[in-house]
């Protein structure tokens, strides 16, 4: 170990109990995923139907170095400033200097637990979920690059380190999407995932340079330092900031670059649990929390983010309410309560935003790994309308997936209760009344739409295909277990970290991350009022939240005797109710027509544009080229005629210009 | 007539055009060869005849004709080289069979 070349970087708190093994168990947690992707993308082929046994033991290592390290963070060994040190320099080119550093604060150790939990969780469900398909060995080598890249963006120290992680974990995305590239959709959707984050990131790119050229650094502690006093425009702290904020729109999905998610839906379940709802797509959400401070400088980036995240939460919860594919609706589920975290950074309320990042990164883990069980049991069917009355076939399950839903509809007690009533009441006390309450309408619908998928799966009448009906299993242990272990934190983790409200645990974790920008924003919260107008938001919330249950339980649930008699069958109740709100409900299941709008805009008019620029390029710049060679070829030829090889018609050719040289001397010169 | 510059001249200028003529239109490469030789005569000729009836230039007159007839001595015997080096090779003292060049 003395061999490895770690040095500590100059922190003003001088870090006692942080030594060297703090530092090399910090590279392993990187280093073991890449050295797990290495080994597994080398031998994978050779391991057969035992893919596995490289990446898990190897996740499963990093989870546990990941939970010592997350102690020892959190439980204060780093100091306020958190461990930072430099592994190497990565680019040395004269002024510009950026290093490969890792910071491990608050914040990082917060979005850790996440990360290795989750992301491990998913490794030894992939087991059983991809125990039947060929060629796995790609899947398992795909999944620890990734926990290799999102590691890295975590622990990063500068912003040209995240980027690069933030580019590999979207490579990984595209290519565990496209996993099964055979299939079109798949391909596509791939492809459609990578572009669409592309916009996002020039944006991004943009942002990393424009800090570069102003502040002249890329560490974070050193930028957050230099901006105030670098004597910025305001317009320019709002640029820098918006710029960031694409880049975070672009990897969290939100509008209007929220297209990508529901389709990205197409790759393997254990993917869209892992990256597509529990951590790359928080990436965004990271990203403003990080450069929190730099955000707070700016009260209109600030609105903006707000803006766009309830606009969004709103917009996937209503095209959530009539998706008829589970994942879909978890996708936008997802898209929505990125929306949440959005609307909480926008406004001011980090700590909730962690928090809600935290929880909904367990519940939404679980849910999609429950969905991925569900679509197991009745053979790969996606589509809920041929599902149903599936609760007692599979009940570890259901179990577990309807312990997910009451979380993320956040009903008391559950995780997503804590931390969806902390983002809405802090949203009211901060004085954005209007973002509370498209919150709670938001908060509403999500209850409506889980349990509207919980009815169609769970407990409504049968629609399974009568061949499969009978094969219905639960599933193997390697993929229930995750389950039921991703279900406790649903339950626990809301009152673990966030009780007593606004000064649990969490508070006190990222309570030195996010000092610097409460103090730009001089945000003054008044103590929590149970008996007040705490006490009222919470009522509200849960009020909402059981009538959004109660409305899908009505529809979709099952019948309860004591209600009294059905007055008219339940799916002829659905679609009177479908009729009534035509209009709402297209615009709800065509998802408000934005791939049409895309379509129409990037494809067909954008397509135009590019043939009819295609056209000049070919006839009029190509031509021209292509016309000059021509011209001087064509000249050639014809001129290539009078070259006989014969001395004398070189000769006749001398002797003519003799005479003409003599002629017109004899007429040009004066006598 | 004879006895002026003109006169010397035109035969000159005639000696030139018969070399020229022959030069182009003969198809044998010695027989060039010696329509060459008539068109360096025909100029040697003009040369020594300004230097006959222009006194200042008498001196120079001869020199130059002399030179005139030791690059033609070598002319000719360069070029009579060239052109058995050419018969050997394509067996014909015809030039417009000589079309190697154009390749």
């Amino acid at each position: 170990m003395s061999g490895f070349l770690l040095t500590a970087a100059e922190t003003e708190t001088p870090v006692a109990a942080a030594g060297a093994t703090d530092m090399l168990l910090v590279t392993l947690l990187v280093a073991l995923p890449l050295a797990g992707f290495a080994l597994t993308a080398l031998l994978g082929r050779r391991l057969y139907t035992k893919a596995w046994v490289i990446a898990v033991p190897v996740m499963i290592v990093t989870w546990l170095i990941g939970l010592y390290v997350i102690a020892q963070a959190l439980g204060g060994a780093y100091g306020e400033e958190g461990l930072h040190f430099t592994l190497y320099r990565w680019i040395p080119a004269g002024d510009f200097t950026v290093d490969a550093g890792f910071l491990v604060d608050g914040l990082t150790a917060a979005l850790l637990i996440v990360v290795t939990t989750v992301g491990m969780l998913v490794h030894v469900y992939s087991i059983g979920y991809m125990a039947h398909e060929p060629g796995r060995w790609r899947f398992f080598a795909y999944l620890n690059l990734f926990m290799f890249s999102m590691l890295l963006l975590v622990l990063a120290d500068n912003f040209l380190v995240l980027f690069a992680a933030w580019e590999l974990v979207g490579l990984c995305s595209y290519l565990l999407i496209g996993y099964w590239y055979k299939r079109r959709s798949a391909a596509l959707a791939a492809k459609k995932a990578f572009i669409v984050n592309r916009v996002g990131d020039v944006g991004f790119g943009l942002g990393i340079m424009a800090i570069w050229t102003t502040v002249g650094t890329l560490n974070f502690h050193e930028v957050f330092e230099a901006l105030p006093e670098a004597g910025l425009e305001p317009w320019m702290i709002t640029g820098i900031a918006l710029l960031l904020f694409a880049g975070a729109v672009g990897k969290s999905a939100q509008f209007p670059l929220h297209v990508w998610l529901p389709d990205a839906m197409e790759g393997p379940t254990p993917v869209s649990a892992l990256i597509h709802a529990a951590t790359m797509v928080n990436a965004g959400v990271y990203l403003v929390a990080r450069t929190s401070p730099i955000f707070a400088q700016s009260p209109f980036a600030m609105l903006v983010v707000a803006s766009i995240g309830i606009f969004t939460a709103i917009l996937a919860a209503s095209i959530a309410m009539t998706q008829t594919d589970i994942k879909r609706v978890l996708a936008y589920s997802t898209l929505s309560q990125l929306g949440y975290m959005f609307a909480a950074l926008g406004v001011g309320a980090y700590f909730a935003a962690i928090f809600h990042l935290m929880t909904h990164g367990f519940f939404k883990g679980l849910l999609f790994l429950g969905s991925g069980s569900v679509i197991h049991a009745v053979h790969e069917e996606q589509d809920m309308n041929r599902m149903g009355g599936l609760w007692r076939k599979i009940p570890i399950t259901h179990i577990t997936m309807l312990i997910g839903s009451i979380a993320i509809s956040g009903i008391p007690f559950f995780a997503g209760f804590f931390s969806k009533d902390e983002i809405l009441g802090e949203s009211f006390k901060l004085g954005f009344g209007w973002v509370w309450f498209i919150g709670v309408v938001v908060a509403v619908m999500t209850a409506f739409y889980m349990f509207r998928l919980m009815g169609k799966t769970f407990y409504g009448p049968s629609h399974v295909d009568p061949h499969v009906a009978d094969k219905i299993h639960e599933s193997p242990p390697t993929m229930t277990i995750p389950l039921i272990l991703l279900a406790i934190p649903s339950m626990f983790l809301g009152v673990a970290i966030g009780w007593p409200p606004e000064g649990g645990l969490i508070h006190q974790w990222l309570g030195p991350v996010f000092h610097e920008a409460e103090e730009l924003l001089g945000h003054e919260l008044e103590p929590y009022a149970i008996f007040g107008i705490d006490g009222f938001l919470l009522g509200a919330s849960v009020a909402v939240a059981i009538v959004g249950m109660v409305m899908a339980w009505r529809y979709f649930g099952f019948r309860v005797p004591l209600l009294g008699a059905e007055v008219q069958p339940r799916a002829r109740r659905v679609e009177v109710l479908t009729e009534r709100f035509r209009g709402w409900y297209d615009a709800s299941f065509h998802k408000w027509w934005f791939d049409d709008l895309n379509h129409l805009l990037f494809v067909r008019i954008g397509g135009a544009v590019a043939a009819a620029l295609w056209w000049f390029d070919v006839n009029i710049v190509d031509g021209a080229v292509n016309g000059v060679a021509r011209l001087t070829q064509g000249t050639g030829r014809e001129i290539r005629q009078i070259q006989t090889g014969r001395v004398q018609n070189y000769a006749l050719g001398i002797a003519i210009g003799l005479l003409v040289v003599a002629v017109s001397y004899l007429v040009v010169t004066p006598r | 007539m004879s006895g002026s510059l003109q006169s010397y001249l035109i035969l000159s200028a005639l000696l030139f055009a018969i070399g020229t003529f022959g030069f182009l239109a003969r198809r044998n490469a010695i027989a060039m060869l010696m329509s060459i030789e008539l068109m360096l005569n025909a100029v040697n000729l003009s040369i020594v005849a300004f230097g006959a009836f222009i006194p200042a230039l008498r001196g120079d007159a001869a020199i130059i004709a002399l030179m005139v007839m030791a690059v033609a001595a070598a002319e000719a015997t360069v070029g009579l080289a060239i052109v058995i080096a050419i018969y050997r090779n394509s067996r014909t003292p015809l030039v417009d069979e000589y079309d190697r060049m154009r390749q």
